[in-house]
């Protein structure tokens, strides 16, 4: 319903990557390239955020390891700037990493070596996220939760929260079916389009869309965890 | 025959000690007690018969005297009987028909030389003292006491001392008990601890300070929990840093694989095949480090949660690029299954895996669940498994006799190795069966799937 299929082609996103290991960075920039996106790369997290703020590109992949200001930091440097969709790609995958990772702001996260094809897919993927899904409804109200699809925008009580592109997308998902569980591998398939995937993801996704809708995001009473099912957002 | 635990045998032993000395003291108070009634005893019928003696032999002075009316006139209480033996003729009360079989013979003899003595006996099961005293060569006196009361006595003192004896006995095993438990309770902490650790809580230490009794078990316990701890740290710094450093160069050459895949049209046919070689391996080497990877953290405790199984194995299925019919629909077992999702996934996608390379494609895929053990099932029609080869095959770097020839893909001979450990992290396991009507059946087993 909302996307072009051509939209591939006609369309050319831009990329920022941030990667200190030279062969890495030219490498994914050469596939990337193939790929049809416009590639920016450099190697340090501090010139990263000078590019993004000089010339904002549409996604940023974010290496964890990095010289001086780590990927951690730089992802919530990034973050306060604006809601730029974040793909970590990194050689560590302990669970500590990804999480902290994912609670600093990013999208997701995925580990090295990951597949062209596979990061090409998470990029797309992204980028439709940002894209309106309910074009049939105006607004959806949850008690003083006010979700309006069209103009994504959120409101709490009647003032506005910034939300990120995949919070948004993750509350939309749970706003369309109120008071049903979503399961959380129901959740990384219609918000990530994983077939099958981290279910980290979406904890810690929810734990971040919590921190901003709810009074106290440690007992949560709109956006509730249902024991060994899902989540779903109370009526 | 199986030792006896320590606190079994100190329990033992402390009841045997008990009972040895409180049995020895009842022995011996027993003894003391009988020895000094029984003297006194012997001295008061002594001096009865003595009395007695003198009365009869003043009375039986005259010619032809009453001997019976004689006896009559003596007071001898309910527990003695006085018999007296004159010119061969037994005298004795009426009432006591049974007292002249009383006196033993040996007794008699020594009387009538004219001798005097005393004799225990047991009449009727009554232990008695018969005293014979002679009065004139042709007079003899016996007198009988019985010692019914007496007897009594000592029977109800036997049992008290021996009620008392295995008393103490008892009160000696609950001692021995109690100690036995007070002196394991720092063993049981040490052991609470040991648990800890094998469940993979390396922070659990010993108090020093509780015990200072055991502080050499205890130094050296927690001197081996550092130890474990330092190298589980290094272990896993390694892991981590192989991981790290196999991974950075993989995605260099993943990217640059895909640069090259992509241009292979341009390429001349030697430099094509050339940089094809270099992509597929490239994959069966990344595959590699991720199963490795993979098996040197395996040995981590399953993380369970709820896992629809169905649902995931069509999943993996489609994954796979097969007919996600091949999963048999859920019968009406359990429809969610306790386990660790990720090991669950990496059970189903290598075998399958290894039905396509070995097997000739799977055939069925069956997840049931049997008295709250989840059971995954892949079926193939390959040649199935040689009971040889069934020891072997979920060994490191095994790879199926059909793939002898190396074609191109082989897998990393380390997928069902990683299948076994994943059942072993369940506390399961796998084993390859006949399939009926030809072919492999591998099933994994995975207990406690349902709470």
């Amino acid at each position: 319903m909302t996307t072009d299929p051509t939209w591939h082609d006609a369309w050319v996103a831009g990329v920022l990557v941030i990667e200190d290991d030279d062969r890495i960075r030219l490498s994914l920039m050469l596939a990337l390239e193939d790929e049809g996106y416009s590639v920016r790369g450099v190697s340090s997290a501090e010139d990263g955020l000078l590019a993004q703020r000089a010339e904002p590109a549409d996604t940023v992949l974010v290496d964890l390891m990095l010289p001086g200001v780590d990927g951690f930091e730089c992802i919530r440097q990034l973050r306060r700037d604006d809601d730029v969709p974040i793909v970590v790609v990194s050689a560590r995958d302990d669970t500590h990493d990804i999480v902290a990772a994912l609670e600093a702001g990013a999208d997701d996260y995925l580990v090295k070596p990951v597949a062209v094809k596979e990061l090409s897919a998470r990029l797309r993927a992204l980028r439709r996220r940002g894209r309106a899904v309910l074009s049939a409804v105006s607004t959806l109200v949850f008690g003083d939760l006010e979700i309006l699809p069209e103009a994504g925008e959120v409101r709490v009580a009647g003032a506005p929260v910034a939300l990120t592109r995949t919070e948004f997308r993750l509350l939309c998902e749970l706003a369309e079916h109120p008071g049903l569980v979503l399961t959380r591998q129901q959740l990384l398939q219609r918000v990530w389009e994983y077939d099958v995937g981290d279910e980290r993801l979406v904890d810690v996704h929810i734990g971040r869309l919590r921190q901003k809708i709810e009074d106290d995001s440690r007992a949560p009473r709109r956006l509730v965890t249902v024991r060994g099912m899902g989540y779903k957002l109370a009526r | 025959m199986r030792r006896a635990g320590l606190r079994t045998r100190v329990i033992a032993g402390f009841a045997a000690g008990a009972l040895a000395l409180s049995a020895s003291m009842a022995f011996i108070s027993y003894e003391l007690t009988r020895s000094s009634l029984l003297a006194g005893r012997e001295r008061a019928t002594m001096r009865a018969t003595a009395y007695d003696a003198r009365i009869i032999t003043a009375s039986l002075a005259g010619d032809r005297p009453d001997v019976l009316a004689v006896l009559k006139t003596l007071d001898t209480g309910g527990n003695r009987r006085t018999l007296v033996r004159r010119d061969g003729v037994l005298y004795t009360r009426n009432t006591d028909p049974g007292a002249a079989d009383a006196v033993p013979a040996a007794l008699r003899r020594l009387v009538e030389q004219g001798g005097q003595g005393a004799q225990w006996v047991r009449v009727d099961g009554v232990p008695a003292l018969v005293i014979g005293v002679s009065l004139s060569p042709t007079t003899a006196l016996y007198e009988i006491d019985y010692l019914r009361e007496l007897d009594q006595t000592l029977r109800t003192l036997a049992w008290v001392l021996g009620l008392v004896a295995a008393a103490v006995a008892a009160a000696g095993a609950g001692l021995g008990w109690y100690a036995t438990r007070y002196v394991l309770r720092p063993l049981r902490s040490v052991a609470d601890a040991a648990q800890g650790i094998t469940d993979g809580d390396l922070s659990a230490r010993l108090d020093p300070a509780a015990e200072p009794d055991l502080a050499r078990l205890t130094a050296s316990f927690n001197g081996m929990v550092d130890q474990l701890a330092r190298r589980h740290e290094r272990d896993r710094r390694f892991a981590a840093d192989v991981s790290h450093e196999l991974r950075s160069p993989l995605q260099t050459l993943a990217a640059s694989a895909s640069v090259l895949h992509r241009r292979r049209e341009h390429l001349d046919e030697r430099t094509a095949l050339a940089a094809g070689l270099v992509v597929e391996e490239i994959e069966r080497f990344q595959s590699l480090v991720d199963d490795l990877l993979e098996l040197a953290r395996s040995d981590q405790p399953a993380r369970r949660a709820p896992v629809d199984p169905h649902a995931l194995a069509r999943r993996v299925t489609e994954g796979q690029s097969l007919d996600p019919g091949l999963v048999e629909p859920a019968g009406d077992d359990a429809s969610r299954w306790l386990v660790d999702r990720r090991r669950l996934e990496q059970i189903l996608a290598n075998l399958l895996d290894n039905a396509i390379r070995h097997g000739g494609g799977p055939v069925a895929v069956r997840l049931t669940c049997v008295a709250g053990t989840g059971r995954v099932e892949v079926d193939d029609e390959g040649p199935g498994v040689r009971p040889a080869d069934r020891a072997v095959i979920f060994d490191r770097f095994v790879r199926g006799r059909s793939a002898g020839a190396r074609g191109g893909g082989d897998g990393t001979g380390l997928g069902l190795s990683l299948v076994a450990q994943h059942a072993k992290a369940h506390g399961g396991r796998v084993v390859v069966l006949d399939r009926p009507g030809g072919g492999a059946r591998f099933r994994v087993e995975l207990p406690g799937v349902v709470p």
